[in-house]
C-alpha cells in the first residue's frame, strides 16, 4: 500500500473514531457495543463518559445490571422489574429536565447491558425492540426537539438468546445489528496478539474463555505478570461505521487503558491498531539499506553492469521456440564481453 | 505446618472482605465442589482469628470489625454446613444465637407446603401421594443430591410436624417455600431472605451503632432456576433480578453456580447443535451473573486427570463488572492455583510444580 493512502486512512478514520466517541454531531444515533467476558466493554464505556464529561454532555445510564452509577452519570435508571414502557417514561422525565436547562443540549443515554431485557419472559407481544429503541432517540414531546440523544447499547455476545418464538422473526441481535448506525466489537489486546501471532505462523488462532469449552472454564483471561506494564493492557475495537450512504467504514483501533492518559485529556489517545508497534512491528532498520549479505573474502554482489549483462542473455529455451529446424534450437547464445577470458580448449572436448 | 491453617495464605486475598455492594461468582463443576471455598468465605468473616490481610476491597477496612454472614442454601441442608464447619472449627450454632450467622434452608421444604400452617407437615413416606402436588411437578433433571439430603432432615425435624423449627432447629433457621409461579412466587422468596436480613441487621450485640455488614452466600440458586424453569415464568432474566434484589439489601453478595460443560456449552453462542430451554437459561443465568460479578473463582478438575494429591484447579479471574467502581483497589491480581482438600476438610492451596 502506497504510504500516502495509509496516512489518508489514519487521519480519517481517527477523526471518524474521535467524532463517535465524543458524540458530535450526532455522527451515530444508535451504537452497539458487542462485548464478552473476556473484555467486557467497560473501559469502553468509560471512556464514552470521561468525553461526555470534558464536553458537558448529559449521561443517562440505564442499568439492568448496575447496581450502582458509575462516576460521572447524571442521570441512573435502574430498570430492574420495569416495563419497557415505564422505562420510557422515566427517561422523558430526564429528557424533560435536560430540556429546560439549555446549556447542554446533547445527551448520552446508555444501556448497560440490553440481554436481560431482551431475555424477559415478561414481555408481550406488543413490544417491538425497533420501536422501543427508537423512542429514545426520537423522544416524544414539544421539548424534545431541541435535544440530540445518542444511544450506545451494550450486548454481551456470550450470553445465549431465547430462540425465538416464531420461526420466522429474527434475532434479536441481528435487529439491533440492523438497526445499529456504528457496531463495535470488543477484543482484548493480548488475544488479539496472540491469534496474530498465531496466524503469521500458520498455526490455528487460539480461542479463550468459553470459546474453549472447557469443563468449568468461563473466564480464560488472566493478566500476565508482565502484562501490567507492557502495553498489552488495551482494548481493540472492531468498528462498522455505516454511513448516511450505505457505504461502511471498517477500521481496527486500539483504546489505552485508562491509566495511561489523565482524565482530563482532550487529545486523541485512540489509535490505529495497525500503528501498534507490537501488532505491527517496525520494520527493521536495517532491512530498508540492501539486503545484508553473509561477509565473505568472496564478492558476491553484482555490479550493475554486470546484472544488466545478465539479463540480456538468451536463453537456450527461447531459442529453441523459433524451430528453425530439428535439432536447431537450443544453441546456447553467448556473446563474449571483453573481461570473459577465451578458453581454447573448451571446443576441444 | 501449612496445612493446618484454616486459611490458606494464598487465598485469603480472595476470599477477606469482598468489596461493598460487589457480587462475586463462584463456579464449580461436578468433580470440583465448592464447598469449602464457602466455608473459607464464612471462615474468613466470622472466623476467630483476626485476619491481618487486607481484603481485595478497601485496603483500609479494618478486618477485625466482625461482619454477619447469611447463608441461603438451596443444594445442602443445616446439618451438612454445621458438621463441615465444625471440622474448620466455626460453631455455627452457636454463632446463629449469638446473631451473627443466619441460615436460610432452601432445600428442605422448597416445594412442599409451610409446615407452620394448620395442615401436617407432608413426609417423605408418601411421595407419590395424592394430596402433594408442588412436588408432582419437580423436573426430571433435578439432581439426586438433594433427595439424599432430603431424607434424614424431615425426620430428624419432629414426627409431629407441627413446630419442627422450636424442636430441632437453633436460631433463625429459616425455610424457604415455592409457592405459585413467576414473579410473585420469586418475590416471596425474597422476602423471606430479605426479612432474616434485616432481623441480623438489628438485632445485634450492639457494641457499635453503625449498620453491620452483611455478608450474603447464596449456594447454588441455578438449583432454583432449574427446578422451576419457564414453565413456572422463572428464566435468566428473573432469576438474575432476584439475585439483584438480594444485593441491594447486604453489602456483599457471593453466588455458587455450576459450570458444568452441559449446562453451559449446549446453549452457548458457540454450540452447534440445539439447546434445551434448561441448558439455554442455565447458560444465560450464569454467564449473566459472570457479567455483573467483579471476582470470579473459577473451580474445575484437573485437565491432565485426577491425582492423587491435587483436588482442582482454582482460577481466579476479574468478572465483567471489575473496573467500574472508580479506584477501585487493584491490590489482587488474577491467578491459577491448585488445591488439594485433605480428609479432615483442611486445604492446601498451591502454585504449580510448588
Amino acid at each position: 500500500m502506497a504510504p500516502s493512502n495509509i496516512s489518508h486512512r489514519q487521519t480519517h478514520n481517527l477523526l471518524l473514531i474521535s467524532k463517535l466517541l465524543s458524540l458530535r454531531d450526532t455522527a451515530s444515533p444508535l451504537t452497539l457495543l458487542l462485548d464478552s467476558l473476556e473484555q467486557p466493554a467497560t473501559p469502553l464505556i468509560k471512556e464514552y463518559i470521561r468525553r461526555a464529561r470534558l464536553s458537558k454532555v448529559h449521561v443517562t445510564l440505564i442499568a439492568f445490571e448496575t447496581l450502582k452509577p458509575f462516576d460521572g452519570v447524571d442521570a441512573f435508571i435502574p430498570a430492574r422489574r420495569k416495563s419497557p414502557s415505564e422505562m420510557l417514561k422515566e427517561v422523558g422525565a430526564v429528557d424533560s429536565s435536560v430540556a429546560s436547562n439549555s446549556s447542554n443540549r446533547r445527551r448520552l443515554i446508555l444501556i448497560d447491558s440490553i440481554n436481560p431485557l431482551l431475555h424477559s419472559t415478561r414481555l408481550d407481544k406488543s413490544f417491538h425492540l425497533s420501536t422501543f429503541l427508537s423512542s429514545f432517540i426520537v423522544p416524544s414531546g414539544p421539548a424534545a426537539s431541541k435535544i440530540d440523544s445518542s444511544l450506545v447499547i451494550t450486548f454481551h455476545q456470550d450470553v445465549p438468546g431465547r430462540p425465538a418464538q416464531s420461526p420466522y422473526a429474527p434475532q434479536p441481535l441481528t435487529i439491533l445489528t440492523y438497526l445499529a448506525t456504528t457496531v463495535i466489537k470488543l477484543h482484548s489486546f493480548s488475544h488479539i496478539l496472540a491469534q496474530k501471532a498465531a496466524r503469521d505462523r500458520s498455526l490455528v488462532p487460539p480461542v479463550f474463555g468459553l470459546a474453549e469449552e472447557q469443563d468449568g472454564v468461563l473466564l480464560g483471561r488472566l493478566d500476565k505478570p508482565i502484562g501490567k506494564d507492557s502495553a498489552e493492557g488495551g482494548v481493540v475495537l472492531e468498528m462498522e461505521y455505516r454511513r448516511k450512504s450505505g457505504r461502511g467504514v471498517l477500521e481496527w483501533y486500539l483504546l489505552p487503558p485508562a491509566s495511561r492518559y489523565p482524565a482530563t485529556q482532550v487529545k486523541e489517545v485512540v489509535t490505529l491498531l495497525d500503528d501498534h508497534p507490537l501488532y505491527r512491528p517496525p520494520e527493521e532498520v536495517g532491512f530498508a539499506d540492501g539486503e545484508e549479505e553473509p561477509e565473505s573474502t568472496f564478492e558476491l554482489r553484482l555490479t550493475e553492469r554486470q546484472r544488466r549483462d545478465r539479463e540480456g542473455v538468451v536463453l537456450p529455451y527461447f531459442d529453441a521456440q523459433q524451430g528453425s529446424g530439428p535439432g536447431e534450437g537450443g544453441r546456447i547464445l553467448y556473446d563474449m564481453g571483453e573481461e570473459d577470458d577465451f578458453d581454447e580448449e573448451e571446443d576441444e572436448i | 505446618m501449612p496445612s493446618q491453617l484454616a486459611l490458606p495464605h494464598l487465598l485469603t486475598p480472595y476470599v477477606v472482605s469482598p468489596p461493598k455492594s460487589s457480587l462475586t461468582v463462584v463456579s464449580s463443576v461436578l468433580g470440583a465442589t465448592g464447598n469449602w471455598l464457602v466455608l473459607r468465605f464464612l471462615y474468613a468473616a466470622l472466623g476467630n482469628s483476626p485476619v491481618s490481610h487486607p481484603g481485595y476491597g478497601d485496603p483500609e477496612f479494618e478486618t477485625r470489625k466482625k461482619r454477619r454472614v447469611v447463608l441461603v442454601s438451596f443444594l445442602r441442608g443445616w446439618e451438612f454446613w454445621r458438621s463441615e464447619a465444625k471440622r474448620l472449627g466455626l460453631d455455627l450454632a452457636r454463632l446463629t444465637e449469638k446473631r451473627q450467622f443466619a441460615f436460610v434452608d432452601g432445600l428442605s421444604e422448597l416445594f412442599s407446603a409451610p409446615s407452620a400452617s394448620s395442615q401436617p407437615a407432608p413426609k417423605p413416606q408418601h411421595y407419590p401421594g395424592a394430596g402433594i402436588a408442588p412436588r408432582a411437578t419437580l423436573p426430571i433433571r433435578s439432581q439426586p443430591v438433594p433427595t439424599l439430603l432430603r431424607q434424614p432432615l424431615p425426620a430428624s425435624s419432629g414426627s409431629d410436624g407441627a413446630s419442627p423449627q422450636t424442636v430441632r432447629e437453633p436460631g433463625p433457621t429459616k425455610r424457604l417455600h415455592f409457592a405459585g409461579s413467576g414473579l410473585a412466587a420469586l418475590d416471596t422468596i425474597e422476602k423471606e431472605i430479605t426479612m432474616v436480613i434485616d432481623e441480623l441487621k438489628t438485632s445485634g450485640p450492639g457494641e457499635d451503632e453503625d449498620e453491620p455488614e452483611i455478608l450474603l452466600v447464596i449456594d447454588q440458586p441455578d438449583f432454583l432456576l432449574a427446578a422451576t424453569g419457564l414453565s413456572k415464568g422463572i428464566g435468566a432474566t428473573e432469576m438474575g433480578e432476584w439475585v439483584m434484589g438480594l444485593q441491594q439489601a447486604v453489602s456483599a453478595t457471593i453466588a455458587m453456580i455450576s459450570a458444568d460443560s452441559p449446562l453451559i456449552h449446549n446453549g452457548s453462542t458457540f454450540a452447534h447443535q440445539a439447546a434445551t430451554p434448561l441448558d439455554t437459561e442455565h447458560a444465560a443465568f450464569a454467564v449473566g451473573l459472570a457479567h455483573r460479578a467483579e471476582m470470579i473463582m473459577q473451580l474445575r478438575n484437573l485437565e491432565t486427570g485426577a491425582a492423587r494429591d491435587v483436588s482442582g484447579v482454582l482460577r481466579v479471574s476479574k468478572g465483567g463488572a471489575w473496573g467500574q467502581r472508580e479506584g477501585a483497589a487493584e491490590n489482587w491480581e488474577e491467578k491459577e492455583v491448585l488445591y488439594f482438600v485433605q480428609r479432615d476438610g483442611s486445604v492446601n492451596v498451591f502454585g504449580r510444580g510448588e
